[in-house]
C-alpha cells in the first residue's frame, strides 16, 4: 500500500462516516459509511458494517452494505457480502458468498451517479427519463444481438433500472416486431427439438 | 430448422444438445446434461448440467439443473443444486441461486445472489431473514 | 508503519479506536482511543478527544489529550485543548492554548 494511503489496522474500529478522496484499505472493522474518491480494500479480516462507495472496491473480507462502485467491483475468495452490488464491472469470485442484487453495466455506473447525488434514493426505485433516453454502450450492444434476448418481456425486466429500461426498449423496437410488439403472445408453432419436450408444448398450444 | 439431437453416451449418462442453428419454443427438461448453443424460449429443467455456450440464449421464466455454466444470454430464474458460473462474455438476467455462484470480470449481470451463509457475529451473525423478499434456498 | 493510518486526503467523522498505534495525516472528528502511541502529522486536521499510550503532534488538534506517557507538541503544532500526561514537552513554535496536567 501506498505510504501515504489509509489503513484501518486490525485492532482498530471506526464508528462514523469515512470520506475522502483516496484509497482506503480496511484490515479491521468499520461500521457507518465509507464514501471515497479512491479505491477501498476490505482485507480478509476486514468487516465493514457500511455502505462502501470508491472507485474500485476490492473485498475479501465481510461486508454488510451495498456497494457501490464507479469503475469496477472485485469479490475474491472469502469475500462474504450482504448487501447490493453495482459496477460496470462487477467479478465474484469462487469462494466469495453474496446475498443481495448485484448489477454490472453502464446502466449501474449511472444508477451509481444517481446515489452519490441523492443518497437516500435507491437506485432501483430512481426512474429518471434524462439516462433512458441517452443511448448507452450497455443498450447498443444488447440489441445488435439477436431477437431472442429482446423476448425479455418478462415481469422482471420492468422492475429493472434505467439502463436495462434503455436496453429492452432498444431492443423490443431493433427486434421482428410482429412477434413482440404484444407483449406476451402465445408462442408461434413450435419445432419439437427434444422428445422430452413434447408434452410440454402440447399444452402451451392450447393455451 | 431445429437441429438438436441427444446422444447416449458408453457410461449411460445423456447428454442433449441444441445446435447452434436451433431454435426451440417449450420446456425442456430431461436427466443428463444439456449443451445450449442455438436459442431457447421457455423453461428448463434438468438433473445434470445446463451448459449457455457463446452465442446461445435461453429466455425463460426458470431455469433448474444441478450446475449452470453461462457464457451466453440468459433470461429468468436459476436455481442450481450446484455452481452458477458465468464467464466474461455472459450476458444474464435473472436471479441466481446455486451453492456457488462466481461471476467472471467482464460478464453483464443484474439480479439477486442468495448464496447461505452466516456473517460474522460483529456484523450480526445470520443475517438470512433479511433477504429482502426471497424465501431461502431449498436444501 | 503504522498498523493505522488515516492518510491525507481521509477524513473520518466518528470514533476510532485501536489496540495498537494510529497515524493520522488527514481529517478526524469525534473521538480517536488507541492503546499505543497516536501521531499528528504535519497537514493533520484532529477536533477530537484523544487517548493513546503517547501522543506526538506536528498538525492541528482541538480537543482534550490524556496520555499514559509522555505528549510532544512539535514545531509548527498547534493545539487547543487540555492535555493530561505524566511528560509533556511543548517545543519552541508550538501553539498551545489549554491547561497542561502532569498528575505527580
Amino acid at each position: 500500500m501506498a505510504a501515504n494511503g489509509t489503513i484501518i489496522g486490525r485492532t482498530t474500529r471506526v464508528r462514523g462516516r469515512v470520506t475522502g478522496e483516496v484509497d482506503l484499505e480496511v484490515q479491521g472493522f468499520v461500521e457507518g459509511e465509507i464514501s471515497v474518491g479512491g479505491d477501498v480494500t476490505v482485507d480478509t479480516h476486514g468487516l465493514v458494517g457500511a455502505n462502501v462507495r470508491g472507485r474500485r472496491l476490492v473485498v475479501r473480507g465481510a461486508v454488510k452494505g451495498d456497494l457501490v462502485g464507479e469503475e469496477a467491483i472485485a469479490l475474491e475468495e472469502g469475500a462474504r457480502v450482504v448487501g447490493d452490488v453495482r459496477a460496470p464491472r462487477v467479478a465474484i469470485a469462487p469462494g466469495a458468498l453474496v446475498r443481495g442484487y448485484v448489477e454490472t453495466g453502464d446502466g449501474a455506473a449511472g444508477s451509481a451517479r444517481a446515489t452519490r447525488a441523492a443518497p437516500a434514493a435507491r437506485p432501483v426505485v430512481a426512474p429518471k427519463a434524462a439516462p433512458a433516453a441517452a443511448p448507452k454502450p450497455v443498450a447498443a450492444a444488447v440489441s445488435a444481438k439477436p431477437a431472442t434476448m429482446a423476448a425479455a418481456a418478462r415481469p422482471a425486466a420492468s422492475s429493472l433500472n434505467d439502463g436495462g429500461a434503455a436496453a429492452n426498449s432498444t431492443n423490443a423496437n431493433a427486434s421482428h416486431g410482429a412477434n413482440h410488439a404484444g407483449g406476451r403472445r402465445p408462442p408461434p408453432p413450435v419445432v419439437p427439438a427434444l422428445k422430452k419436450a413434447k408434452g410440454q408444448i402440447a399444452k402451451k398450444k392450447e393455451r | 430448422m431445429a437441429q438438436a439431437r441427444t446422444t447416449t453416451r458408453g457410461d449411460g449418462a445423456r447428454e442433449a444438445r441444441i445446435g447452434s442453428g436451433a431454435r426451440i419454443r417449450g420446456k425442456i427438461h430431461g436427466e443428463g446434461d444439456l449443451l445450449v448453443e442455438g436459442q431457447v424460449e421457455g423453461d428448463v429443467a434438468i438433473r445434470g448440467e445446463l451448459t449457455i455456450a457463446e452465442g446461445a440464449s435461453v429466455v425463460g421464466e426458470a431455469v433448474e439443473a444441478q450446475g449452470v455454466t453461462i457464457a451466453g444470454a440468459l433470461e429468468g430464474d436459476v436455481a442450481a443444486t450446484g455452481q452458477v458460473r458465468l464467464a466474461a462474455g455472459a450476458r444474464v438476467r435473472g436471479n441466481l441461486r446455486g451453492s456457488a455462484v462466481s461471476i467472471e470480470d467482464g460478464a453483464r449481470f443484474s439480479g439477486r445472489l442468495d448464496c447461505e451463509f452466516d456473517l460474522p457475529p460483529e456484523l450480526g451473525g445470520s443475517s438470512r431473514g433479511e433477504t429482502r423478499g426471497r424465501p431461502a434456498a431449498r436444501r | 508503519m503504522a498498523s493505522t493510518v488515516i492518510g491525507a486526503g481521509i477524513t473520518v467523522e466518528g470514533e476510532i479506536t485501536t489496540d495498537e498505534d494510529i497515524v493520522v495525516a488527514g481529517t478526524v472528528r469525534g473521538k480517536l482511543s488507541a492503546k499505543e502511541a497516536v501521531t499528528i502529522e504535519h497537514g493533520a486536521t484532529v477536533e477530537a478527544d484523544v487517548v493513546g499510550s503517547s501522543l506526538t503532534v506536528a498538525g492541528a488538534l482541538t480537543g482534550n489529550v490524556t496520555a499514559n506517557e509522555r505528549v510532544d507538541l512539535q514545531s509548527g503544532s498547534r493545539v487547543v485543548g487540555n492535555v493530561k500526561a505524566s511528560r509533556v514537552t511543548i517545543a519552541d513554535g508550538a501553539l498551545f492554548k489549554g491547561n497542561v496536567d502532569m498528575d505527580v
